[in-house]
């Protein structure tokens, strides 16, 4: 963990009026949560609303932007030069990137999960919600920065693995749901909340160790590539 | 008087510059050139292979749906896809498509700084503007509507009634067309607001992702009438519900008595986000 790249990552990430962008989800997720308590019953719009806005959209979406942004961004500019040229352990600088990725997507999905959640049933639920987006994160985190090491096109990658493969393949194929950071959400949602208004598939177990796994394993390959990394400039 | 023995003292040497007074090239010869540049960075035509990779799995996977549909239909089976079907079938893999081709035509330009350089030539913002629009929506169009001519080639050779699969094919373009301006106006509105191509990219698929469960909790939620009203909203689902007012086979949406109402919002939409972009391009900056 190294400060000065954390607050520049920061910086980058909020600087001029981008910060702006990440504000609309959230208002349509406790907008739409609001909505449908005044109007129907918990059982009516929990699931469509908080797993379905929530976590199946904001949450990834948020980390998309977020995860890409922090590593990819500078790799993009050409800037990364000037911090891999420093005495910086490569493991910091990927730990200082993850650790404002997670921060910033927490922040920005775990807030709004938990207003949402006390709207639809109370606490319990807020709680459990915002504690289980918190874990998403992480590993969405990992996952988008290890993509933007690994490939040029981390966004269109990201993209086909929630759009594809977390949101057209889970839903059909349920072998593919083990690897689906949105199913250990909704999981570990599930459990910690102790609601039946969200259903998980996956047990608890799978969750939280695939949820560790995606996160140790994205940490090490973002590393790994950094050590390697070549510098020399395309315009593909 | 020395400043007058200046003047007479020095001479203008002509040292062999022109003027070019050859033809010159028209504004719509550039507005064109920008049109054929963009649709051609669309698939990456001219780039390196690493650029072409993405674009052509799209016109691959699109082109196998295709290509499973037309087969089926010649063994005498039936299926679910038709013409009119195929871009609902594909409207995914669009919008992927969109949120990497938009940013790639105009965030580029805004992150190098070349606005000026386009404006201090004859093209003028709106001729960049149309232009750049123009080859989003043809290279979503073409996406769409290859495929379909593909099932078609397959289907009229097969002995299949000639006329009728035409009628089809156009009213397959026609559901193309309009999913390609619905959703490239709107994708190319986004991107012209981000500069970093990442942000624009995610920009687009936030907008359009979050709009399907929204329309979907209102419609769980809502009366007999926001159940027909709602799918508006959604770019995914305005041209079926546009496609259930004007053919009557758009499926599972009801569009009750608002199908005029479809069709003025799917006028109105791009339009304003035309507007829009026309008015985003009198300021060259951010």
């Amino acid at each position: 963990m190294n400060a000065t790249i954390a607050w520049i990552t920061a910086r980058g990430l909020f600087g001029r009026s981008r910060f702006l962008l990440l504000f609309p989800l959230p208002l349509i997720l406790i907008g739409m949560a609001w909505l449908g308590s005044s109007l129907g019953h918990p059982e009516e719009f929990a699931f469509p609303v908080l797993g379905g806005i929530g976590i199946a959209t904001l949450l990834p979406v948020t980390a998309l932007i977020v995860g890409t942004a922090v590593l990819g961004s500078e790799i993009d500019d050409g800037t990364v030069v000037h911090i891999l040229t420093k005495p910086i352990p490569r493991w910091k600088i990927v730990l200082s990137k993850l650790v404002v990725a997670f921060g910033v997507t927490t922040i920005t999905v775990a807030v709004p999960m938990l207003i949402a959640g006390i709207v639809t049933d109370g606490w319990r639920l807020g709680l459990g919600l915002a504690a289980a987006s918190a874990v998403g994160a992480l590993a969405y985190s990992a996952l988008f920065i290890a993509l933007s090491v690994l490939t040029r096109r981390p966004v269109l990658v990201g993209l086909l693995y929630v759009m594809i493969w977390e949101g057209l393949l889970s839903n059909a194929v349920s072998g593919t749901r083990v690897l689906s950071i949105q199913q250990y959400v909704i999981s570990l949602a599930h459990k910690w909340a102790d609601t039946s208004l969200i259903n998980g598939t996956v047990s608890i177990t799978v969750a939280f160790i695939m949820s560790a796994v995606f996160t140790a394993l994205g940490f090490c390959f973002a590393t790994d590539r950094l050590r390697s990394f070549s510098v020399a400039g395309e315009t593909s | 008087m020395s400043a007058d023995g200046a003047v007479q003292n020095s001479v203008i040497h002509d040292i062999g510059y022109q003027r070019y007074d050859g033809p010159r090239l028209s504004r719509g010869y550039a507005a064109r050139s920008l049109f054929v540049h963009g649709l051609r960075a669309s698939f990456g035509l001219g780039r390196s292979a690493k650029a072409k990779i993405f674009p052509w799995i799209i016109i691959g996977i699109v082109s196998a749906i295709a290509l499973i549909v037309a087969v089926v239909r010649a063994q005498g089976g039936e299926t679910d896809i038709g013409y009119q079907d195929l871009p609902q079938v594909a409207s995914f893999l669009i919008l992927i498509f969109l949120a990497v081709v938009a940013p790639e035509l105009v965030s580029r330009d805004l992150r190098n700084h070349l606005l000026p350089l386009y404006f201090s030539r004859p093209v003028g913002r709106v001729d960049y503007v149309l232009a750049k629009l123009g080859a989003l929506v043809v290279a979503a169009w073409l996406i769409l509507a290859g495929p379909q001519l593909l099932i078609f080639v397959a289907s009229a050779f097969g002995g299949a009634d000639f006329l009728g699969e035409l009628k089809d094919l156009l009213g397959g373009f026609a559901m193309a067309a309009m999913y390609a301006v619905l959703f490239g106006t709107v994708s190319l509105l986004i991107a012209s607001l981000a500069s970093r191509r990442a942000f624009a990219a995610g920009a687009i698929a936030a907008v359009y992702l979050i709009s399907l469960p929204v329309v979907a909790v209102v419609m769980a939620l809502g009366s007999e009438t926001a159940r027909q009203i709602a799918p508006m909203a959604s770019p995914f689902m305005l041209p079926e519900g546009i496609r259930e007012w004007i053919w009557g086979n758009g499926g599972d949406i009801d569009v009750g008595s608002y199908g005029p109402a479809y069709g003025v919002v799917g006028l109105l939409l791009p339009a304003i986000c035309v507007l829009l972009l026309l008015l985003r391009y009198r300021r060259v900056s951010l």
